[in-house]
């Protein structure tokens, strides 16, 4: 064996005594996916304007205040979508103070002032800005609560172009209701100003406006087990938002009755300052995802921490607390897509997949051995090179195999043996041209390489489109076949050849190969 | 062993118009069927639920539909899978339809996953309605941790509850995901105390559910779009490979041989009623990244004779190459034919969409690559290079 030979058996070698080492032991290492081992996978949508519509609200309420302060006379501040807030009424003479204040104070809206109207627009780059954080803070507190619960590697990312997207994917879980309720549970804790109330029916409560709320008003209800009576007119904004609270705790009230201790971070304690003192004498109500909680009179300036009093047993406490804890969620979120994988239609469908996979492999060896004899053989180990290759590779980089997966590593059988099937081809022609068998197989391998490559590229290319389309399991199928082809042009052409040079190298004179 | 003991002599640029025809009849034929009924879209386009069941025993579509009917779903799709008893259920059904009023801002998920619970509800036998009224749990349909609860609830140790519910889930696992009797349960080696609760305490209903799926309607929308934009950019992206590695024009003949492909399959899809699911559009993408690759095989060849044949006329050197590189494009074909027809046969339900779609989608690459590609090249030059001349 000459120098070249050795490094490149050794390289070989190499190869597949690291593809051994990154694959075993296989049933750890080969992570199924969700269709193959049974769980739920959920895609769910943050909503994001929602949390933008608070934020815009906050600006909203801030900026009353401001001009209060200012004594900028207006007639009225409202949001007008949830990126848009108007002023009506303001006068001519205050418009230095007020562009003042908005150049300040304001520097994420972009306004027009046309006479007594100021129109305000949040500036685009802040809005996706805010849309990115919402969406993110999203995804670390399922990320938190599902930890929390407990469920084994759990796959929790973004997805989508917008971005808006969460997949979650939860292999072998047990309980698919109470899983979802706890990753949806918003722990939207919102702090509320009270208008009126408390009231029987929503009727009753709508009573003094005369069939027709004010924009920045909302009716909401109470939770049936802290409140008896059940409609409270509360203004729509938020005193401070849910992303302020730093943390939550078991507590107590002065009777030692079970209450919800929570601490604000400072521009949360700062904006409840300003609010309490403002309002002292006033009601308060506290609101957990849409349903009051609690409803208190204002006694004190409250600034950095408080308890929510309630009708509590212990275990609402805990429930409540560990929700808070996780950290609320910025904006509601809504499932658009959730798929149960039951136990026994996962091992189905391995069975199926390795049975697939053993059937295609046997008819193209079989084919590959009838029609090529010998160098048929040589294309058989190449292959299974090929596949060991393609199974370390996907257990180095923790590659999931779902179905689809399975039928890419079943498309990559036969899509690897072309290679072969095109060198073999070139070789025959040569021979049938005259040339002598060693000149044969070496202008075969040569003239074949770029046709391989081109061909293989252009599917590598479909798969790379492939893959930017997919979700989940069609990623998998994806990422199986560009391994896959990309492996088969080292076990196909280099691998291959070496194969040929063992078996016919060492004869001086070669008058015959079998293909 | 050679299929063609020497070079074959066939003439296929002269066939070409019948070529045409038979494709155009074809794709024809899918565009009609397209207009006429649609795709039979899946849940990954259209939304919905959509439920995979097994039965115990043998139950026909019409008894299916029968259990859907009490719940007023009795329009809902049903297949059958193969020959067994397992249906898939597929419905677009609202709560109105089913004479049960939506609450207040439910979102569409909610309201599937009612549907799936009503229709449980259907397949659920007198008898077995009444042992899920008295707090019973159904063995075929609970999951390991429920089950494991269940026991402990039961002054079951934790050991033997957990033990237990995983013998279960694995007899589940092991058949058809149906356990017929307590019997079977004790064979599987259940302990003695453990079967006295469960007789007591739980049954074995005559169905499962494999799988549940629900997919809002919004996301169909955004998924019929970037379905439609990755076959785009990909037929652009083999158009700008092909026209930079050899010209223009065979970029072009290339993508209308591709989009032949494409066509074809589609229109078998159509014809068959296969269900259009993402795994099809992975099916379609890989198509137009594979059946290229013959093309190629053959314009590298044409490539390398229009430099030696150099007298002939273009038809002839067409045909040469065709004829050359003949056992190549069949073969290449033939091996990844061979594993698409294992994961057919062998595959599943799963992933026989995929299947079905890659099988037509390979033997139309083959033939278009022998019978469009150059044609195409052909059809070219009769009608543009030869008008500039004269």
């Amino acid at each position: 064996m000459d120098k070249s030979m050795t490094w490149k058996v050794g390289l070989i070698i190499a190869v597949i005594a690291l593809s051994i080492w990154l694959l075993w032991p296989l049933d750890k290492k080969i992570n199924l996916g969700l269709d193959l081992k049974g769980g739920m996978h959920l895609i769910m949508e943050v909503v994001t304007d929602d949390a933008l519509t608070i934020q815009t609200d906050m600006s909203a309420t801030q900026m009353r205040g401001l001009f209060k302060d200012g004594s900028i006379k207006y007639e009225k501040i409202v949001r007008k979508s949830f990126n848009k807030i108007e002023v009506t009424g303001t006068l001519l003479e205050d418009e230095r103070k007020i562009k003042d204040i908005l150049d300040d104070d304001f520097r994420d809206w972009t306004y027009t002032i046309g006479g007594s109207l100021i129109s305000l627009a949040l500036r685009p780059n802040i809005e996706q800005q805010l849309r990115d954080q919402s969406v993110d803070q999203a995804l670390e507190t399922i990320r938190n609560r599902v930890d929390e619960f407990g469920v084994a590697e759990p796959t929790i990312q973004k997805e989508g172009m917008a971005g808006d997207k969460l997949l979650i994917d939860l292999p072998g879980i047990d309980n698919p209701e109470r899983v979802k309720s706890l990753i949806k549970s918003t722990a939207m804790l919102e702090f509320r100003q009270v208008i009126s109330g408390p009231f029987l029916t929503e009727e009753a409560a709508m009573k003094d406006y005369s069939g027709q709320l004010p924009e920045d008003l909302e009716i909401v209800k109470t939770n049936p087990r802290r409140l008896d009576k059940g409609f409270y007119v509360l203004k729509a904004a938020t005193v401070v938002p849910g992303k302020d609270l730093k943390s939550a705790r078991r507590a107590q009230d002065e009777y030692g009755a079970p209450a919800v201790g929570f601490s604000f971070n400072s521009q949360g304690a700062a904006q409840f300052e300003r609010f309490t003192a403002a309002n002292i004498g006033k009601q308060l109500s506290i609101v957990l995802d849409d349903r009051i909680e609690s409803v208190a009179t204002i006694q004190d300036v409250i600034a950095g921490d408080g308890i929510i009093k309630g009708r509590f047993t212990v275990d609402e406490v805990d429930d409540i607390v560990l929700v808070l804890r996780s950290g609320a969620l910025p904006a509601p979120l809504k499932y658009i897509e959730e798929r149960t994988i039951g136990p026994s239609l996962g091992a189905d469908s391995i069975r199926k997949g390795l049975a697939a996979c053993i059937g295609g492999l046997l008819l193209v060896v079989t084919f590959m051995l009838v029609y090529y004899r010998a160098a048929g053989i040589n294309s058989v180990l190449a292959l299974l090179l090929n596949m060991l290759i393609l199974m370390g590779i996907m257990a180095y980089f923790k590659a999931t195999l779902s179905m689809p997966g399975i039928a890419g590593i079943i498309l990559s059988i036969g899509m690897a043996v072309d290679a072969n099937v095109l060198i073999f081809e070139r070789i025959r022609e040569e021979l049938t041209a005259g040339k002598s068998p060693k000149s044969a197989i070496d202008a075969g391998f040569k003239k074949a390489f770029w046709t391989i490559f081109d061909a293989n590229l252009t599917t590598v290319i479909s798969a790379v489109f492939l893959f930017q389309f997919g979700t989940g399991p069609i990623k998998g199928f994806a990422v199986t076949l560009i391994i896959g082809i990309t492996a088969s042009m080292f076990t196909a052409i280099f691998v291959s050849r070496v194969i040929f040079d063992l078996t016919y190298g060492r004869r001086k004179k070669l008058a015959k190969i079998s293909i | 062993m050679k299929i063609f003991k020497e070079e074959p002599k066939i003439k296929f640029i002269n066939k070409r118009y019948y070529a045409f025809a038979l494709s155009a009849l074809i794709i024809l034929s899918g565009v009609y069927l397209f207009f006429s009924r649609g795709f039979n879209m899946g849940i990954d386009f259209s939304g919905g639920t959509l439920i995979e069941v097994s039965f115990k025993s043998p139950t026909s579509i019409a008894q299916v539909r029968g259990f859907l009917n009490q719940v007023h779903l009795g329009d809902a799709q049903i297949t059958r899978i193969g020959s067994e008893n397992k249906f898939f259920i597929k419905t677009l059904a609202s709560l109105k339809k089913m004479n049960l009023a939506p609450t207040a801002k439910m979102e569409d998920i909610e309201e599937y996953e009612i549907v799936a619970r009503e229709i449980r509800n259907g397949m659920l036998s007198a008898a077995e309605a009444e042992q899920t009224a008295a707090g019973k749990i159904d063995l075929n349909n609970t999951a390991e941790g429920e089950i494991a609860r269940f026991l402990r609830d039961r002054a079951i140790g934790d050991e033997d509850a957990q033990e237990s519910a995983k013998l279960i889930i694995g007899l589940r696992k092991s058949g058809s995901g149906i356990i017929n009797d307590f019997a079977q349960l004790e064979r599987a080696g259940v302990k003695h105390r453990v079967m006295s609760v469960l007789r007591d305490n739980t049954f074995l209903s005559s169905f499962t559910f494999l799988s549940v799926e629900f997919v809002g309607p919004q996301v169909g929308k955004d998924l019929r779009r970037k379905a439609a934009l990755a076959c785009i950019w990909a037929l652009i992206g083999m158009l700008v490979y092909i026209a930079f590695r050899f010209k223009f024009l065979y970029g072009v003949s290339g993508i209308l041989t591709l989009a032949h492909d494409v066509l074809v399959s589609l229109s078998f899809v159509l014809l068959f009623r296969i269900e259009m699911s993402l795994q099809v559009v992975a099916a379609i993408l890989t198509i137009t990244g594979y059946s290229i690759n013959d093309t190629i095989v053959v314009f590298d060849r044409l490539r390398d004779n229009l430099k030696i044949m150099k007298k002939d006329d273009l038809e002839a050197i067409l045909d040469k190459s065709l004829n050359q590189t003949l056992s190549r494009s069949i073969f290449t074909s033939l091996t990844v034919f061979l594993t698409v027809i294992s994961l057919f046969l062998f595959g599943g339900e799963v992933i026989r969409p995929f299947a079905f779609t890659m099988l037509v989608g390979v033997i139309a690459g083959s033939y278009s690559t022998i019978y469009q590609s150059c044609a195409w090249l052909k059809v070219w030059e009769s009608y543009f290079l030869k008008r500039k001349k004269s």
